[in-house]
Protein backbone atom coordinates (compact mmCIF):
# COMPACT_ATOMS: atom_id res chain seq x y z
CA UNK A 1 0.00 0.00 0.00
CA UNK A 2 2.82 2.41 1.63
CA UNK A 3 5.13 1.20 -1.91
CA UNK A 4 2.10 1.82 -4.27
CA UNK A 5 1.10 5.37 -3.34
CA UNK A 6 5.08 6.03 -3.16
CA UNK A 7 4.99 5.30 -6.70
CA UNK A 8 2.24 6.97 -7.73
CA UNK A 9 3.82 10.25 -6.16
CA UNK A 10 7.32 9.14 -8.28
CA UNK A 11 4.76 9.12 -11.62
CA UNK A 12 3.06 12.04 -10.83
CA UNK A 13 6.01 14.21 -10.30
CA UNK A 14 7.28 12.78 -13.49
CA UNK A 15 3.91 13.88 -15.38
CA UNK A 16 4.17 17.49 -13.77
CA UNK A 17 6.88 19.21 -15.54
CA UNK A 18 4.84 18.54 -18.85
CA UNK A 19 1.34 18.76 -17.44
CA UNK A 20 2.35 22.68 -15.42
CA UNK A 21 3.37 24.58 -18.50
CA UNK A 22 0.58 22.62 -20.73
CA UNK A 23 -2.16 23.70 -17.86
CA UNK A 24 -0.71 27.37 -17.62
CA UNK A 25 -0.49 28.15 -21.59
CA UNK A 26 -3.76 26.57 -22.51
CA UNK A 27 -5.43 28.07 -19.31
CA UNK A 28 -3.88 31.19 -19.23
CA UNK A 29 -4.61 31.68 -23.01
CA UNK A 30 -7.61 30.69 -23.86
CA UNK A 31 -8.86 32.21 -20.48
CA UNK A 32 -7.81 35.48 -21.36
CA UNK A 33 -9.12 34.57 -24.81
CA UNK A 34 -12.75 33.94 -23.60
CA UNK A 35 -12.46 37.39 -21.39
CA UNK A 36 -11.23 39.04 -23.86
CA UNK A 37 -13.70 38.18 -26.11
CA UNK A 38 -16.61 39.30 -23.45
CA UNK A 39 -14.76 42.93 -23.11
CA UNK A 40 -13.58 41.86 -19.59
CA UNK A 41 -10.08 42.98 -20.53
CA UNK A 42 -10.00 45.92 -22.85
CA UNK A 43 -6.78 47.82 -23.79
CA UNK A 44 -8.65 50.94 -24.46
CA UNK A 45 -11.40 51.85 -21.94
CA UNK A 46 -13.45 50.56 -19.18
CA UNK A 47 -13.66 46.24 -18.10
CA UNK A 48 -17.58 45.43 -18.73
CA UNK A 49 -19.17 42.41 -19.62
CA UNK A 50 -20.72 42.36 -22.91
CA UNK A 51 -21.66 39.79 -25.45
CA UNK A 52 -21.16 42.76 -28.07
CA UNK A 53 -18.19 41.29 -29.55
CA UNK A 54 -20.02 38.01 -30.23
CA UNK A 55 -22.91 39.88 -31.53
CA UNK A 56 -20.97 42.18 -33.49
CA UNK A 57 -19.77 38.82 -35.60
CA UNK A 58 -23.10 37.02 -35.99
CA UNK A 59 -24.06 40.27 -38.05
CA UNK A 60 -20.82 40.47 -39.93
CA UNK A 61 -18.77 38.14 -41.91
CA UNK A 62 -18.37 35.43 -39.51
CA UNK A 63 -20.71 32.88 -40.53
CA UNK A 64 -19.13 33.00 -43.86
CA UNK A 65 -15.83 32.61 -42.37
CA UNK A 66 -16.58 29.51 -40.67
CA UNK A 67 -18.42 28.20 -44.26
CA UNK A 68 -15.16 28.98 -45.86
CA UNK A 69 -13.11 27.34 -43.05
CA UNK A 70 -14.89 24.13 -43.06
CA UNK A 71 -14.97 24.20 -46.19
CA UNK A 72 -11.51 23.99 -46.99
CA UNK A 73 -10.79 21.71 -44.26
CA UNK A 74 -13.26 19.19 -45.10
CA UNK A 75 -12.19 19.44 -49.12
CA UNK A 76 -8.26 19.28 -48.22
CA UNK A 77 -8.97 16.42 -45.84
CA UNK A 78 -11.29 13.99 -48.10
CA UNK A 79 -8.48 14.84 -50.68
CA UNK A 80 -5.47 13.94 -48.28
CA UNK A 81 -7.35 10.98 -47.25
CA UNK A 82 -7.83 9.84 -50.55
CA UNK A 83 -4.32 10.15 -51.77
CA UNK A 84 -2.83 9.27 -48.26
CA UNK A 85 -4.52 6.32 -48.38
CA UNK A 86 -3.58 5.29 -51.64
CA UNK A 87 -0.13 6.02 -51.17
CA UNK A 88 0.00 3.86 -47.91
CA UNK A 89 -1.78 0.70 -49.90
CA UNK A 90 0.85 1.41 -52.77
CA UNK A 91 3.86 1.63 -50.91
CA UNK A 92 2.45 -2.16 -49.26
CA UNK A 93 1.72 -3.49 -52.24
CA UNK A 94 4.27 -2.09 -55.12
CA UNK A 95 7.74 -3.23 -55.29
CA UNK A 96 9.38 -0.27 -56.43
CA UNK A 97 10.56 1.78 -53.17
CA UNK A 98 11.06 5.44 -52.75
CA UNK A 99 7.18 6.69 -52.36
CA UNK A 100 6.99 5.94 -48.24
CA UNK A 101 10.73 7.98 -48.11
CA UNK A 102 9.23 10.94 -50.53
CA UNK A 103 5.34 10.61 -48.11
CA UNK A 104 7.95 10.84 -44.79
CA UNK A 105 9.95 13.80 -46.39
CA UNK A 106 6.86 15.99 -47.12
CA UNK A 107 6.01 15.58 -43.32
CA UNK A 108 8.65 17.97 -41.94
CA UNK A 109 8.00 20.91 -44.49
CA UNK A 110 6.32 24.03 -43.13
CA UNK A 111 3.14 24.62 -44.36
CA UNK A 112 4.34 28.14 -45.16
CA UNK A 113 7.27 26.72 -47.27
CA UNK A 114 4.27 24.77 -49.48
CA UNK A 115 2.22 27.53 -49.75
CA UNK A 116 5.24 29.90 -51.01
CA UNK A 117 5.62 26.70 -53.85
CA UNK A 118 2.52 26.31 -54.56
CA UNK A 119 2.02 29.75 -55.36
CA UNK A 120 5.27 29.03 -57.73
CA UNK A 121 3.18 26.31 -59.36
CA UNK A 122 -0.01 27.64 -59.70
CA UNK A 123 0.18 31.49 -60.11
CA UNK A 124 -1.17 32.99 -63.26
CA UNK A 125 2.64 33.11 -64.32
CA UNK A 126 3.43 29.95 -62.67
CA UNK A 127 5.07 26.83 -63.93
CA UNK A 128 1.40 25.30 -64.85
CA UNK A 129 0.60 28.26 -66.66
CA UNK A 130 3.76 28.11 -68.77
CA UNK A 131 2.90 24.27 -69.43
CA UNK A 132 0.17 24.27 -70.89
CA UNK A 133 0.94 27.73 -72.57
CA UNK A 134 -1.78 29.80 -71.18
CA UNK A 135 -2.48 33.21 -73.22
CA UNK A 136 -1.67 36.04 -70.37
CA UNK A 137 -5.16 36.60 -68.48
CA UNK A 138 -6.68 33.59 -69.67
CA UNK A 139 -4.90 31.03 -66.66
CA UNK A 140 -8.08 30.23 -63.72
CA UNK A 141 -7.33 32.35 -60.81
CA UNK A 142 -6.46 29.23 -58.69
CA UNK A 143 -4.39 31.50 -56.62
CA UNK A 144 -6.73 33.71 -54.66
CA UNK A 145 -9.53 33.19 -56.75
CA UNK A 146 -13.10 32.01 -56.02
CA UNK A 147 -12.39 28.38 -55.37
CA UNK A 148 -9.45 28.51 -53.11
CA UNK A 149 -7.87 25.63 -55.27
CA UNK A 150 -4.33 26.78 -54.19
CA UNK A 151 -4.91 26.86 -50.32
CA UNK A 152 -6.73 23.26 -50.82
CA UNK A 153 -4.11 21.93 -53.27
CA UNK A 154 -1.17 23.20 -51.07
CA UNK A 155 -3.09 21.62 -47.66
CA UNK A 156 -4.45 18.54 -49.38
CA UNK A 157 -0.42 18.07 -50.61
CA UNK A 158 0.80 18.00 -46.89
CA UNK A 159 -2.03 16.29 -45.12
CA UNK A 160 -1.94 13.28 -47.48
CA UNK A 161 1.68 12.68 -46.77
CA UNK A 162 0.67 12.95 -42.92
CA UNK A 163 -2.04 10.42 -43.68
CA UNK A 164 0.27 7.99 -45.67
CA UNK A 165 2.97 7.97 -42.68
CA UNK A 166 0.46 7.54 -40.24
CA UNK A 167 -2.16 4.51 -41.99
CA UNK A 168 1.66 2.88 -42.84
CA UNK A 169 2.91 2.67 -39.59
CA UNK A 170 -0.39 0.97 -38.42
CA UNK A 171 -0.45 -1.48 -41.49
CA UNK A 172 3.39 -2.78 -41.11
CA UNK A 173 3.31 -6.12 -41.38
CA UNK A 174 0.14 -7.34 -39.93
CA UNK A 175 -1.47 -6.27 -43.05
CA UNK A 176 1.16 -7.82 -45.59
CA UNK A 177 0.39 -11.47 -43.97
CA UNK A 178 -3.46 -10.87 -43.46
CA UNK A 179 -3.57 -10.16 -46.88
CA UNK A 180 -1.36 -12.61 -48.21
CA UNK A 181 -3.61 -15.29 -46.31
CA UNK A 182 -6.55 -13.60 -47.98
CA UNK A 183 -4.59 -14.33 -51.48
CA UNK A 184 -4.22 -17.97 -50.42
CA UNK A 185 -7.47 -18.50 -50.01
CA UNK A 186 -8.66 -17.16 -52.99
CA UNK A 187 -9.53 -13.71 -52.84
CA UNK A 188 -9.10 -10.74 -55.28
CA UNK A 189 -7.29 -7.35 -55.09
CA UNK A 190 -10.33 -5.65 -54.95
CA UNK A 191 -11.81 -8.05 -52.68
CA UNK A 192 -8.55 -8.16 -50.60
CA UNK A 193 -9.03 -4.23 -50.31
CA UNK A 194 -12.32 -3.51 -49.25
CA UNK A 195 -12.23 -6.97 -46.32
CA UNK A 196 -8.70 -7.02 -45.41
CA UNK A 197 -6.37 -3.42 -45.91
CA UNK A 198 -9.37 -0.96 -45.35
CA UNK A 199 -10.88 -2.11 -42.35
CA UNK A 200 -7.00 -2.52 -40.74
CA UNK A 201 -6.23 1.01 -42.00
CA UNK A 202 -9.68 2.57 -41.02
CA UNK A 203 -8.72 3.81 -37.50
CA UNK A 204 -6.01 5.13 -38.29
CA UNK A 205 -7.81 7.32 -41.10
CA UNK A 206 -10.23 8.12 -38.60
CA UNK A 207 -7.36 9.66 -36.44
CA UNK A 208 -5.18 11.02 -38.97
CA UNK A 209 -7.86 12.87 -40.68
CA UNK A 210 -9.49 14.01 -37.58
CA UNK A 211 -5.70 16.06 -36.46
CA UNK A 212 -5.39 17.14 -40.25
CA UNK A 213 -8.68 18.40 -40.16
CA UNK A 214 -8.50 20.79 -36.76
CA UNK A 215 -5.08 21.66 -38.10
CA UNK A 216 -6.39 22.96 -41.21
CA UNK A 217 -9.18 24.71 -39.39
CA UNK A 218 -7.02 26.44 -37.31
CA UNK A 219 -3.85 27.04 -39.58
CA UNK A 220 -3.31 31.11 -41.01
CA UNK A 221 -0.61 31.18 -43.26
CA UNK A 222 -1.60 29.22 -46.42
CA UNK A 223 -5.15 30.76 -46.97
CA UNK A 224 -3.48 33.69 -46.37
CA UNK A 225 -1.03 33.53 -49.19
CA UNK A 226 -2.92 31.81 -51.58
CA UNK A 227 -6.26 32.44 -50.65
CA UNK A 228 -8.43 35.81 -51.51
CA UNK A 229 -9.14 38.48 -49.41
CA UNK A 230 -12.46 38.11 -49.16
CA UNK A 231 -14.40 36.35 -47.58
CA UNK A 232 -11.88 35.16 -45.24
CA UNK A 233 -11.74 31.96 -42.99
CA UNK A 234 -11.66 31.74 -38.82
CA UNK A 235 -7.71 32.53 -38.93
CA UNK A 236 -7.22 34.98 -41.36
CA UNK A 237 -10.35 37.25 -40.32
CA UNK A 238 -8.82 36.87 -36.37
CA UNK A 239 -5.85 38.21 -37.38
CA UNK A 240 -6.75 41.19 -39.52
CA UNK A 241 -9.23 42.37 -36.45
CA UNK A 242 -6.54 41.56 -34.50
CA UNK A 243 -4.00 43.74 -35.90
CA UNK A 244 -6.68 46.36 -36.84
CA UNK A 245 -4.85 49.62 -35.46
CA UNK A 246 -8.61 50.15 -34.00
CA UNK A 247 -8.11 48.16 -29.96
CA UNK A 248 -11.73 48.27 -29.56
CA UNK A 249 -11.63 45.57 -32.40
CA UNK A 250 -9.56 43.09 -30.01
CA UNK A 251 -13.24 40.98 -28.31
CA UNK A 252 -14.08 40.30 -31.73
CA UNK A 253 -10.51 39.20 -32.82
CA UNK A 254 -10.71 36.99 -29.69
CA UNK A 255 -14.32 35.88 -30.22
CA UNK A 256 -13.70 34.58 -33.58
CA UNK A 257 -10.18 32.54 -31.87
CA UNK A 258 -12.66 31.08 -29.09
CA UNK A 259 -14.89 29.56 -31.95
CA UNK A 260 -12.28 28.73 -34.44
CA UNK A 261 -11.13 26.63 -31.30
CA UNK A 262 -14.81 25.41 -30.63
CA UNK A 263 -14.36 24.49 -34.24
CA UNK A 264 -11.33 22.26 -34.03
CA UNK A 265 -12.49 20.84 -30.47
CA UNK A 266 -15.56 19.62 -31.85
CA UNK A 267 -13.80 18.16 -34.70
CA UNK A 268 -11.78 16.28 -32.26
CA UNK A 269 -14.37 15.10 -30.03
CA UNK A 270 -16.06 13.93 -33.35
CA UNK A 271 -13.51 12.23 -34.32
CA UNK A 272 -12.76 10.56 -31.23
CA UNK A 273 -16.47 9.33 -31.35
CA UNK A 274 -15.63 7.76 -34.75
CA UNK A 275 -13.11 6.27 -33.77
CA UNK A 276 -14.75 4.36 -30.94
CA UNK A 277 -17.35 2.99 -33.54
CA UNK A 278 -14.49 2.14 -36.28
CA UNK A 279 -12.35 0.20 -33.27
CA UNK A 280 -15.39 -1.62 -32.63
CA UNK A 281 -16.17 -2.68 -36.33
CA UNK A 282 -12.50 -4.56 -35.97
CA UNK B 1 7.74 -21.06 -60.93
CA UNK B 2 4.24 -20.74 -62.02
CA UNK B 3 4.72 -21.94 -65.34
CA UNK B 4 6.23 -25.56 -63.17
CA UNK B 5 2.84 -25.91 -60.89
CA UNK B 6 -0.39 -24.14 -63.13
CA UNK B 7 -0.91 -26.27 -66.34
CA UNK B 8 -1.53 -24.96 -69.76
CA UNK B 9 -4.96 -23.21 -69.48
CA UNK B 10 -7.56 -24.87 -71.55
CA UNK B 11 -11.47 -25.35 -71.25
CA UNK B 12 -13.70 -23.61 -68.80
CA UNK B 13 -11.64 -24.10 -65.78
CA UNK B 14 -8.56 -22.91 -68.39
CA UNK B 15 -10.39 -19.45 -69.22
CA UNK B 16 -10.96 -18.91 -65.53
CA UNK B 17 -7.49 -19.19 -64.45
CA UNK B 18 -6.10 -17.23 -67.63
CA UNK B 19 -8.83 -14.32 -66.50
CA UNK B 20 -7.43 -14.64 -63.07
CA UNK B 21 -3.71 -14.23 -64.73
CA UNK B 22 -4.71 -11.16 -67.05
CA UNK B 23 -6.32 -9.47 -63.70
CA UNK B 24 -3.18 -10.28 -61.36
CA UNK B 25 -1.50 -8.69 -63.80
CA UNK B 26 -2.93 -5.62 -64.81
CA UNK B 27 -3.33 -5.51 -60.74
CA UNK B 28 0.43 -4.97 -61.32
CA UNK B 29 0.42 -2.52 -63.53
CA UNK B 30 -2.09 -0.66 -61.72
CA UNK B 31 0.01 -0.17 -59.12
CA UNK B 32 3.51 0.53 -60.49
CA UNK B 33 1.72 3.05 -62.68
CA UNK B 34 -0.14 3.81 -59.39
CA UNK B 35 3.04 4.56 -57.81
CA UNK B 36 4.78 6.25 -59.91
CA UNK B 37 2.34 8.64 -60.37
CA UNK B 38 1.87 9.59 -56.75
CA UNK B 39 4.92 9.79 -55.75
CA UNK B 40 5.42 12.28 -58.42
CA UNK B 41 2.28 14.18 -57.31
CA UNK B 42 4.30 14.70 -54.52
CA UNK B 43 7.67 15.72 -55.86
CA UNK B 44 6.18 18.17 -58.17
CA UNK B 45 5.64 20.99 -55.52
CA UNK B 46 9.30 20.43 -54.98
CA UNK B 47 9.87 21.81 -58.44
CA UNK B 48 9.22 25.34 -58.94
CA UNK B 49 11.76 26.41 -55.73
CA UNK B 50 14.77 24.10 -57.17
CA UNK B 51 14.21 26.04 -60.68
CA UNK B 52 13.49 29.33 -59.20
CA UNK B 53 16.31 29.09 -57.00
CA UNK B 54 18.80 29.07 -59.61
CA UNK B 55 16.95 31.59 -62.09
CA UNK B 56 18.25 34.92 -62.38
CA UNK B 57 16.09 35.77 -65.61
CA UNK B 58 12.50 33.24 -66.07
CA UNK B 59 10.03 35.31 -68.21
CA UNK B 60 6.80 34.19 -68.67
CA UNK B 61 6.24 31.75 -71.54
CA UNK B 62 9.21 30.10 -70.80
CA UNK B 63 9.31 27.15 -70.25
CA UNK B 64 13.02 27.06 -68.54
CA UNK B 65 14.94 30.17 -66.91
CA UNK B 66 16.78 32.40 -69.47
CA UNK B 67 19.15 33.03 -67.26
CA UNK B 68 20.84 31.02 -64.63
CA UNK B 69 22.64 32.26 -61.53
CA UNK B 70 23.05 33.27 -57.70
CA UNK B 71 20.63 36.47 -57.66
CA UNK B 72 18.25 35.05 -55.57
CA UNK B 73 20.72 33.41 -52.81
CA UNK B 74 22.49 37.79 -52.98
CA UNK B 75 19.10 39.58 -52.13
CA UNK B 76 18.16 36.98 -50.03
CA UNK B 77 21.51 36.95 -47.74
CA UNK B 78 20.76 40.63 -48.15
CA UNK B 79 17.45 40.07 -46.67
CA UNK B 80 19.28 38.35 -43.55
CA UNK B 81 18.48 35.08 -44.37
CA UNK B 82 21.23 33.55 -42.51
CA UNK B 83 21.04 34.96 -39.03
CA UNK B 84 17.25 34.53 -39.69
CA UNK B 85 18.30 30.58 -40.50
CA UNK B 86 20.11 30.88 -36.92
CA UNK B 87 17.30 32.09 -35.19
CA UNK B 88 15.14 29.51 -36.29
CA UNK B 89 17.78 26.51 -35.91
CA UNK B 90 17.95 28.21 -32.08
CA UNK B 91 14.42 28.21 -32.00
CA UNK B 92 13.96 24.69 -33.11
CA UNK B 93 16.60 23.47 -30.94
CA UNK B 94 15.59 25.37 -27.92
CA UNK B 95 12.11 23.41 -28.63
CA UNK B 96 13.13 20.40 -28.39
CA UNK B 97 15.96 20.53 -25.82
CA UNK B 98 12.79 21.22 -23.41
CA UNK B 99 9.92 19.40 -24.93
CA UNK B 100 11.87 16.34 -25.20
CA UNK B 101 12.54 15.41 -21.77
CA UNK B 102 9.11 16.85 -20.55
CA UNK B 103 7.93 14.51 -23.34
CA UNK B 104 9.83 11.24 -21.67
CA UNK B 105 9.28 11.66 -18.36
CA UNK B 106 5.40 12.05 -18.73
CA UNK B 107 5.25 9.46 -21.56
CA UNK B 108 7.29 6.64 -19.12
CA UNK B 109 4.98 7.52 -16.16
CA UNK B 110 2.05 6.99 -18.45
CA UNK B 111 3.23 3.83 -19.85
CA UNK B 112 3.81 2.30 -16.58
CA UNK B 113 0.04 3.21 -15.49
CA UNK B 114 0.71 4.45 -12.28
CA UNK B 115 -0.15 8.26 -12.74
CA UNK B 116 -3.29 9.42 -10.66
CA UNK B 117 -5.94 10.32 -13.05
CA UNK B 118 -3.76 8.72 -16.28
CA UNK B 119 -6.80 9.55 -18.17
CA UNK B 120 -7.07 12.53 -17.71
CA UNK B 121 -3.52 13.59 -17.64
CA UNK B 122 -3.32 11.82 -21.10
CA UNK B 123 -5.74 13.84 -22.23
CA UNK B 124 -4.62 17.35 -21.13
CA UNK B 125 -1.06 16.23 -22.60
CA UNK B 126 -2.60 15.76 -25.98
CA UNK B 127 -4.98 18.74 -26.06
CA UNK B 128 -2.93 21.14 -27.44
CA UNK B 129 -3.18 19.73 -30.89
CA UNK B 130 -6.99 20.26 -30.82
CA UNK B 131 -6.18 23.83 -29.96
CA UNK B 132 -4.90 26.45 -32.48
CA UNK B 133 -1.72 28.19 -31.54
CA UNK B 134 -3.10 31.15 -32.65
CA UNK B 135 -5.95 31.47 -30.51
CA UNK B 136 -3.65 30.32 -27.50
CA UNK B 137 -1.26 33.57 -28.39
CA UNK B 138 -3.74 36.14 -29.10
CA UNK B 139 -5.18 35.48 -25.39
CA UNK B 140 -1.52 35.03 -24.34
CA UNK B 141 0.07 37.92 -25.70
CA UNK B 142 -2.01 40.36 -23.28
CA UNK B 143 -1.64 38.13 -20.25
CA UNK B 144 2.29 38.06 -21.17
CA UNK B 145 2.23 41.81 -21.43
CA UNK B 146 0.81 42.27 -18.00
CA UNK B 147 2.67 40.36 -15.88
CA UNK B 148 5.81 41.29 -18.07
CA UNK B 149 7.10 38.21 -19.46
CA UNK B 150 9.65 38.66 -21.73
CA UNK B 151 8.31 38.02 -25.47
CA UNK B 152 11.03 35.04 -26.22
CA UNK B 153 9.47 33.03 -23.33
CA UNK B 154 6.21 33.46 -24.22
CA UNK B 155 6.95 32.41 -27.34
CA UNK B 156 9.22 29.15 -26.31
CA UNK B 157 6.45 28.46 -23.68
CA UNK B 158 3.72 28.34 -26.38
CA UNK B 159 5.42 26.17 -28.97
CA UNK B 160 6.53 23.97 -26.37
CA UNK B 161 3.49 22.98 -25.24
CA UNK B 162 2.65 22.31 -28.65
CA UNK B 163 5.38 19.99 -28.79
CA UNK B 164 4.41 18.01 -25.64
CA UNK B 165 1.76 16.56 -27.38
CA UNK B 166 4.25 14.29 -29.68
CA UNK B 167 7.16 14.20 -27.24
CA UNK B 168 4.50 12.52 -24.72
CA UNK B 169 2.76 10.31 -27.27
CA UNK B 170 5.92 8.90 -28.92
CA UNK B 171 7.62 8.53 -25.39
CA UNK B 172 5.10 6.81 -24.00
CA UNK B 173 4.47 4.46 -26.99
CA UNK B 174 8.11 3.36 -26.25
CA UNK B 175 7.90 2.98 -22.65
CA UNK B 176 5.33 0.61 -23.92
CA UNK B 177 7.76 -1.49 -25.25
CA UNK B 178 10.14 -1.06 -22.85
CA UNK B 179 11.78 -4.37 -20.89
CA UNK B 180 12.99 -2.56 -17.37
CA UNK B 181 14.24 -6.25 -16.88
CA UNK B 182 17.13 -5.20 -18.67
CA UNK B 183 18.13 -2.63 -15.92
CA UNK B 184 17.44 -4.80 -13.20
CA UNK B 185 19.87 -7.47 -14.78
CA UNK B 186 22.34 -4.37 -14.86
CA UNK B 187 21.66 -3.87 -11.65
CA UNK B 188 22.14 -6.94 -10.36
CA UNK B 189 25.46 -7.07 -11.87
CA UNK B 190 26.66 -4.18 -10.11
CA UNK B 191 25.85 -1.17 -12.41
CA UNK B 192 25.16 2.00 -10.77
CA UNK B 193 22.27 4.31 -11.00
CA UNK B 194 24.09 6.54 -13.47
CA UNK B 195 25.32 3.76 -15.17
CA UNK B 196 22.18 2.22 -16.02
CA UNK B 197 20.97 5.10 -17.13
CA UNK B 198 23.74 5.87 -19.36
CA UNK B 199 24.52 2.48 -20.21
CA UNK B 200 20.87 0.56 -20.44
CA UNK B 201 17.79 3.36 -20.91
CA UNK B 202 19.24 5.66 -22.76
CA UNK B 203 20.49 3.68 -25.35
CA UNK B 204 17.37 1.66 -25.72
CA UNK B 205 14.63 4.56 -26.29
CA UNK B 206 17.17 6.17 -28.52
CA UNK B 207 15.74 5.75 -31.54
CA UNK B 208 12.22 6.94 -30.18
CA UNK B 209 14.10 9.94 -28.24
CA UNK B 210 15.48 11.32 -31.36
CA UNK B 211 12.37 10.83 -33.26
CA UNK B 212 10.30 13.07 -30.70
CA UNK B 213 13.22 15.83 -30.68
CA UNK B 214 13.15 15.90 -34.45
CA UNK B 215 8.95 16.46 -34.19
CA UNK B 216 9.48 18.72 -31.29
CA UNK B 217 12.21 20.93 -33.28
CA UNK B 218 10.15 20.91 -36.25
CA UNK B 219 7.35 22.89 -34.18
CA UNK B 220 9.81 25.85 -33.36
CA UNK B 221 11.30 25.58 -36.53
CA UNK B 222 7.97 25.38 -38.87
CA UNK B 223 6.27 28.15 -36.47
CA UNK B 224 5.27 31.03 -38.73
CA UNK B 225 1.68 32.74 -36.67
CA UNK B 226 2.96 32.55 -32.85
CA UNK B 227 6.40 34.03 -33.89
CA UNK B 228 4.53 36.90 -35.80
CA UNK B 229 1.67 37.50 -33.04
CA UNK B 230 4.20 37.39 -29.80
CA UNK B 231 7.13 38.98 -31.45
CA UNK B 232 5.04 41.35 -33.48
CA UNK B 233 7.80 42.00 -36.66
CA UNK B 234 10.93 41.82 -33.87
CA UNK B 235 11.82 38.39 -33.92
CA UNK B 236 12.64 37.47 -37.06
CA UNK B 237 12.61 33.95 -38.24
CA UNK B 238 13.21 32.22 -41.29
CA UNK B 239 9.74 31.25 -41.87
CA UNK B 240 8.70 35.24 -41.14
CA UNK B 241 11.52 36.22 -43.64
CA UNK B 242 10.12 33.97 -46.04
CA UNK B 243 5.94 35.44 -45.36
CA UNK B 244 6.93 38.57 -45.71
CA UNK B 245 8.78 37.65 -49.27
CA UNK B 246 6.31 35.53 -50.54
CA UNK B 247 3.45 38.17 -49.88
CA UNK B 248 5.12 40.64 -51.47
CA UNK B 249 5.27 40.06 -55.77
CA UNK B 250 8.43 40.53 -58.01
CA UNK B 251 10.59 38.83 -56.46
CA UNK B 252 10.43 34.98 -56.74
CA UNK B 253 14.13 33.83 -56.85
CA UNK B 254 14.20 35.12 -53.45
CA UNK B 255 11.14 33.18 -52.14
CA UNK B 256 12.39 30.43 -53.90
CA UNK B 257 15.75 30.31 -51.97
CA UNK B 258 14.16 30.90 -48.46
CA UNK B 259 11.74 28.28 -49.16
CA UNK B 260 15.03 25.61 -50.12
CA UNK B 261 16.52 27.46 -46.76
CA UNK B 262 13.36 26.15 -44.90
CA UNK B 263 13.65 22.84 -46.15
CA UNK B 264 17.05 21.49 -46.11
CA UNK B 265 17.71 21.14 -42.57
CA UNK B 266 14.58 19.24 -41.66
CA UNK B 267 15.22 17.11 -44.49
CA UNK B 268 18.92 16.05 -43.19
CA UNK B 269 17.34 15.73 -39.71
CA UNK B 270 14.84 13.22 -40.91
CA UNK B 271 18.16 11.93 -43.26
CA UNK B 272 19.53 11.21 -39.62
CA UNK B 273 17.04 9.82 -37.93
CA UNK B 274 15.90 7.89 -40.27
CA UNK B 275 19.79 5.88 -40.56
CA UNK B 276 20.02 6.49 -36.88
CA UNK B 277 16.94 3.92 -36.15
CA UNK B 278 17.77 1.81 -38.89
CA UNK B 279 21.07 1.21 -37.62
CA UNK B 280 19.69 0.15 -34.05
CA UNK B 281 17.12 -2.42 -35.10
CA UNK B 282 19.86 -3.73 -37.71
CA UNK B 283 21.92 -4.60 -34.57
Amino acid sequence: MNRRTASSRRAALLVLPALLPTVLVLGAGLGAAVIQSLGLLPLVGKPELSSAAYRALVVDDVLTGLGVSVAIAAASTSLALLVGATAAVLVQRSRIGGLAAVAAAVVPIPHLVGAATVGLLLADSGLVARLVGAQPGTFPALVGGPWWVAVVLELAWKESAFVAVVVLSSLATTERDLDEAAAGLGAGPWQRLRRVTLPLAAPALVVSGTISFAYVVGSYEVAWLLGRTYPEPLAVLAFRLFSDTDLTMRPQALAVAVLTVAVAAGALVAGAALLRRVAVLR
Amino acid sequence: MTALVTPAPHGRSGRRVLRARVEARAAKWGRRAGTVAVTALLLVPFLPILLWAFADRWPYPELAPTVWGVGGWLTATAQGAWPALTRSLLLGLTVSAIATPLGAMAGRALARGRVPYGKMVTALLLAPVAVPPFAVTMGLTTVALRLGVPGVVALVAVLVVAAVPYTTYIMRAAYAGYDEGFEETARTLGAGSRHVLLRVHLPLVAPALAAAAFLAFLVGWSDYVVTLLIGAGRIVSLPLLLGASASASGNDPTIAVLALLATIPPVLLLTAVTVLSRRRTQR
